[in-house]
This record gives structure tokens, sequence and C-alpha cells, in this order.
């Protein structure tokens, strides 16, 4: 078989057999194919979401095509990733955690591979689905957000070589930094735009007076 | 000139929602020659709609000849269109035939021989044989006239377990069913409204509003001694602001707790008021603070199970379908015709509206527009049973206005049961209505599946064929691979 047949199978057989999958991608595989693989999930995240709310089907959308926008829900997937990944390096690093940036980014976007391979099916069968058989899409739904914690929880511990405890640790401390991230970026932006403000008067001030 | 502002402003929001509207459908709006009014579509938007009903005359006291009205707070319409205006001013019940033309005033009663006289009466009900129950606030008490405007019977200073010792009763709203109970609604009362029974003895409270705590509130008196609770606030249930009565002996009340503020009460005081509509019924679905939250002061409920609301904040008139979906809106506060100052009640003359001004004493007449007509028509037809004409009606409402959301869902039904299953299914997603989308859908699925059998058998069954032909040339071609593989080594 040839390599490039090779890379997207992995990621399948990861999401099955996380332990040994994540051991093999932190210390088997090259780096720059699981880069390469970790992007093409991410974008495959931001496919299936857009797809999800354009086109699933009446009786599991009610989105308003009005208020839909492709930029934001690339928006949606890409901030939260790398809120996470950013949370998580700063925390491990001070943890003594042995995972690099690149690794914590690779393996949480493997993780999201149930995901997609739930939701993207989900798009074509919720249109012929009726409302009592939508109970199993949002059966699948929440199946493929637990797979996704449980391989986020699995890559996280090989990651780091942390025991399953401490890993309970560090993911909760993790969701706190990125609460703490949130409310800094908020800070930050709403003072630079005090001092946009600020600078704007004065030069408008000073266009007047003279 | 604020005024003038304030106008232009509103020109421009109806003008911007109406933008939204044919952004958002994609199909004209329906300008009617009578200036626009306002709806909310399925998603909750305020989007433009053709005036219901529109303002054609103005009656004050002078006007009608019978002496200008002063704080008039009641009005009251039986159902063979007799008019009665409570001018609590001049304490006095202004009566009147549907043309308008005064048929009597009663100013005073004979009581054991002695004239006696209202005081600052706030409630006024009619019953249809022309009995009259006036809520006399400033007498605390309650005063019913039989048809020839002789005494019937006071009820005054209720007794019962249930009253503190020391209560006051000041009654300022009155319905009666048709077995002469009565339903009062009496300040700093809240239990609900207090029933009494035909011949004037209390008997209970009914449907009270329920108190309602945050998480917050409930944490902090956890954490509270005695001596503490007691200095708090009270949490007591909100009071109502108004009632009336359908012809089922449903009570319709009205509150302003600033949640589930419309109640429909059965004899066991239970709420059953439907709320299928796109926002639970109420004032305006969109408001702010700036403006303030809509209060609502009184209720008036026809047939059909269609009801109104009065909203004094904004000067607005809502009018609800059994259901609970919005049908029309209109008035507000200003100084032209079809405008009010204090509006304090308002009642129908069959389709019309009356509504009565408290503090300039005005009485303005509302007649419906073709598409009131319409509308009221296809909601009417619908509550009977009769769909055909229903979805007749609705499908004409529709090209008055394409915003009419929830008209939509009641033409798919028609489609539906004609068996038009695709149609149905378009005119559901229009109004949001899964449910039913979902009913049409499966039939549709079914029908598509009959339809095609054979087609969809058959490309199943090549599919299959040709997936086990794949595989056994596979197997074959992989054999003679590992062959020569074992062959070079």
């Amino acid at each position: 078989m040839s390599p490039l047949s090779r890379e997207y199978k992995f990621p399948f057989h990861l999401i099955v057999h996380p332990f040994k999958g994540y051991w093999d991608l932190k210390y088997e595989r090259s780096s720059k194919t699981n880069l390469i693989v970790s992007f093409a999930i991410l974008i495959l995240m931001v496919i299936t979401n857009v797809l999800q709310s354009q086109y699933n089907g009446f009786v599991v959308n009610l989105s308003d095509p009005d208020d839909m926008n492709s930029i934001m829900e690339i928006v949606y997937v890409v901030v939260p990733v790398l809120f996470w990944c950013v949370a998580n390096w700063s925390l491990t690093t001070l943890m003594d955690g042995e995972g690099r940036f690149e690794e914590i980014f690779v393996s949480t976007c493997y993780a999201l591979t149930p995901i997609v391979i739930v939701n993207l099916p989900w798009v074509l069968l919720s249109n012929v689905i009726s409302l009592q058989e939508a109970s199993f899409y949002y059966f699948s739904g929440n199946l493929a957000s637990l797979w996704f914690v449980f391989l986020l929880f699995v890559g996280n511990m090989t990651v780091h070589q942390f025991t399953p405890v401490k890993t309970v640790w560090t993911i909760l401390l993790t969701i706190v930094t990125m609460a703490f991230m949130a409310f800094l970026c908020l800070l930050f932006f709403s003072l630079i735009q005090q001092i946009a403000n600020f600078v704007y008067t004065i030069s408008q001030e000073i266009s007047l007076r003279s | 000139m604020s005024k003038s502002m304030l106008k232009v402003k509103t020109c421009i929001l109806v003008a911007l929602c109406g933008m939204i509207g044919v952004g958002a459908c994609g199909s004209a709006v329906y300008a009617d020659e009578s200036g626009g009014s306002y709806n909310y579509s399925a998603r909750g938007n305020p989007v433009a709609s053709p005036s219901a009903y529109q303002a054609t005359t103005l009656w004050t006291g002078e006007k009608l000849g019978v002496g200008a009205f002063k704080e008039p707070s009641d009005l009251h319409v039986t159902s063979d269109r007799r008019i009665y205006v409570l001018d609590s001013g001049n304490n006095r019940i202004v009566a009147m035939d549907d043309r308008f033309k005064p048929i009597g005033t009663i100013d005073s009663f004979d009581r054991d021989g002695q004239a006696d006289r209202f005081n600052n009466p706030q409630g006024l009900f009619v019953t249809d044989n022309g009995h009259v129950y006036v809520a006399d606030t400033g007498n605390k008490r309650i005063v019913h006239l039989d048809p020839d405007g002789k005494l019937a019977q006071i009820v005054d200073s209720p007794k019962s377990e249930s009253l503190p010792a020391d209560f006051q009763f000041k009654p300022v709203r009155i319905v009666v069913d048709k077995a002469q109970r009565m339903y009062v609604m009496a300040t700093g009362v809240y239990d609900g409204f207090m029933e009494f029974s035909a011949d004037g003895a209390f008997t209970s409270f009914i449907g009270a509003n329920k108190v309602q705590f945050s998480p917050a509130e409930r944490f902090w008196k956890m954490l509270s001694t005695k001596a503490q609770k007691s200095q708090m606030v009270m949490f007591i249930p909100t009071e109502f602001t108004n009632l009336d009565i359908d012809d089922q002996g449903f009570i319709y009340a009205t509150n302003g707790q600033g949640y589930e503020d419309v109640k429909k009460l059965n004899a066991r005081g239970n709420d059953i008021l439907r709320r299928e509509g796109y926002f639970p019924p109420g004032g305006d679905w969109w408001t702010s603070s700036y403006d303030g939250y809509p209060r609502l002061t009184d209720i008036d409920v026809t047939d059909s199970d269609i009801y109104s609301l009065l909203d004094v904040k904004r000067g607005r008139i809502l009018t609800y379908n059994g259901d609970g979906y919005l049908m029309y809106v209109f008035g507000e506060l200003g100084n032209q015709l079809g405008e009010f100052d204090t509006p304090s009640a308002f009642d129908r003359v069959g389709d019309d509206f009356l509504v009565l001004d408290k503090a300039l004493g005005e009485l303005t007449v509302f007649e419906t527009t073709e598409y009131g007509r319409t509308l009221n028509e296809a909601v009417r037809s619908y509550y009977r049973g009769d769909e055909e004409q229903a979805d007749r009606l609705y499908e004409k409402a529709t090209r008055m206005n394409a915003n009419l959301d929830f008209a939509y869902s009641g033409i798919g039904k028609a489609k539906l049961r004609q068996g038009e299953y695709a149609e149905a299914m378009d005119y559901f997603e229009r109004s949001l209505d899964q449910k039913n989308y979902s009913k049409a859908f499966v039939l549709y699925r079914k029908q598509v599946l009959r339809d095609h059998f054979t087609e969809i058998a058959g490309v199943l069954f090549a599919l299959a064929l040709s997936l086990y032909l794949w595989r056994r040339y596979r197997k074959a071609k992989g054999g003679k691979n590992i062959v020569a593989a074992q062959q070079r080594v």
C-alpha cells in the first residue's frame, strides 16, 4: 500500500485503538505528516459545521440561514482548539508534562475525528428522517462528543505521560485557564478600543482647533 | 418637534422591518393604503404587516350628548351590542346602542327608599340579560342592578376564615359567569380572584399567581437568620391587572409579573392557556429597557378563543388566537386619531374595537380592514373545523401579507389532508412547524418509496451484485499477487 493511503487510514485506526494510536503518534510517526493530517481534520471539522448549519434536515435544524456566516463557523472551530492548546501547553509546562505544543495540537485535532465522521453522514441522512427518528441523530451526536472527550483524555495522558488522575486535573485546570484567557482577551480588546478612541478624539480635537 | 421625530423614527423602523421581512422571505410585502403595522416572524424578528384595524371615529361625552366623561375607567359591550361606559369621575354609567345613541344613564339607585350613589367605581360588567354589576371601589362594595336599574343586591365586607379580620374589600374589576357567580379582582389581594356565589357569599380564591424565587434569593434566604428574614422583602405573588370571561366560563387574566403575563384559568384555577406560538402571549416581543417593558392592563376575549391585550405602556392592542399566535397589532401613543394618551379599557363590538382613554375621556372606534376581516374569518373557520374555508382565507391573507408565518402552517395542514405532501412540507418549513413537517415528510417518504419501489429495489440489487463481483475480482487478483510474491521469494 502507498504511504498516502496509510495516512488517511491512521486517524481511523487511532480512534478505535487510542492508547496504542497516541503512542505511535508521539513516538513513531513523522511530525510533519502528523501536522498535515491534523490540519486536514481541522478543515474537515469546519466544513462539517458549515454543512450542518446549511444542509441539515429541517427536523433537526432550526438555524436561521440569514444568520449563518462561514467565517464565524471557522472561528467557532479554530479559536476553541487554539485556546485549548495554548492553555494546556501553558499548564503542562509547569506541571512537568512531556508534550510539546505541536504534539498537543496534533493530539487534539486527532481527537476531533469521531465528531467529523459521525456528523458528516448525518448531513445527508438528517434530510430523510422524521421527528421520531431524530433521536438517533441526537444520540449519535452525543456519542461522538463523549468519544471525543475520551480521546482528548487519552491523548493528553499519552502526550504528557501523566497518570489518569493527573490528566483529569490538568483537563479541568485547562478549562479554567481557557476562561481566564477569554477574560484577558476581552480586557485587552476593550482597552485597545478605548485607546483607539482616545487617540481618535485627540486627533479630532487637534484638527478642529487648528 | 420631538413627537414628529418619533413619528419619523417609527416610520423608519417600520420601513427597516419591512426590508428585513423582504430580505428574509424574498417576497414583497403587501402595502396597505392605511399605513403599516407589524408582526413578528417565525424566528421572532419584527416584520412589516398591513394594518388589520383602522381608527374611524372618535367619540367624546359631549359628542355623544351625555356631557364630558371624567376619567372613565371601564367599558363593557354585551352580546346584543349595547355599550356601557363606566364614567368613574362622574360616578355614573352611560349606556349606548351600537350606533352610539345614548339609551340611558345610571347615576343613582334606590336602596331601601333612599337614593344611593356610586363612589369612584372602577369595574363594570353587564350580563347578556342586562344585569349590571359595578365594582364600587370607593364604597368598598359590589352593586348588582337588574335590567330596569333597580337594586338587586349589594355585596360588601365578605366574611371568611381565609380572610384577615381587618380585611378591606376594594373591588376594582368584576366578571360574572353564566351561573351568576362573581369573580372579583380586588386591590391588596394576592391570593388570586375572589369568587362569590350568586347570592353574594364569598366562596374562595381562585388562580393565584405563583411566587418564583431565583436561586440567588433562595441562597441568601438560607443563610440569613430569623431576625434578618423578617427584615427582608416578603415574596408575595403578583396581583392580577385585569380579567375577562369567555362563553365557556374560562377566565382570561393579565398580570404584571413579567412571564406568563396572560393566563386562562379553568374552574379549578389552573392555567390552561395554550402557548404554541412563536413567542409566549403577552406584550410586544421586542422590548427595550429604554421604552420599558409592557404593562398589560386589559384583556378581552371573543369567540373562537381569540383574545386581545392592552399594553398601556405603548398604547398597543395585541390580538392572539387560541394557539397563542399573534394575529395583529394596532394602536400607539400620540395625539392623532387612533392614538391614545392613557388607554384604560377596550372591548369588541362585533369585530370592531372600542378603546377608552382615561385621561382624554375619549372613545376611539377601530374598524377592520380587508386584511383584518380575512384573518379573523380564517382563524374562526379553522376553529370551527371548516378547514377548506380556513385554507382559502389563509391563502388570501398571505397574499396580502407574505410575512404571516403562522398562516402557512394552516395552509400546510390543508395541503396535507389533500395529499399534496411535498407542498405541505414547504409550507410547514416556512412556518417553522417541525411537528407537522415531520408528519408530512413521513407520508411523502412512504409515497416516494411505494411509487419507485422497482427502481429502488433494482438499484440496490445492482449495487449488491457489483460489490460481490468486485470482491471476487479483488480476491482473485490478490491471490495471484500473493502467488507472485511467494514465487519471487
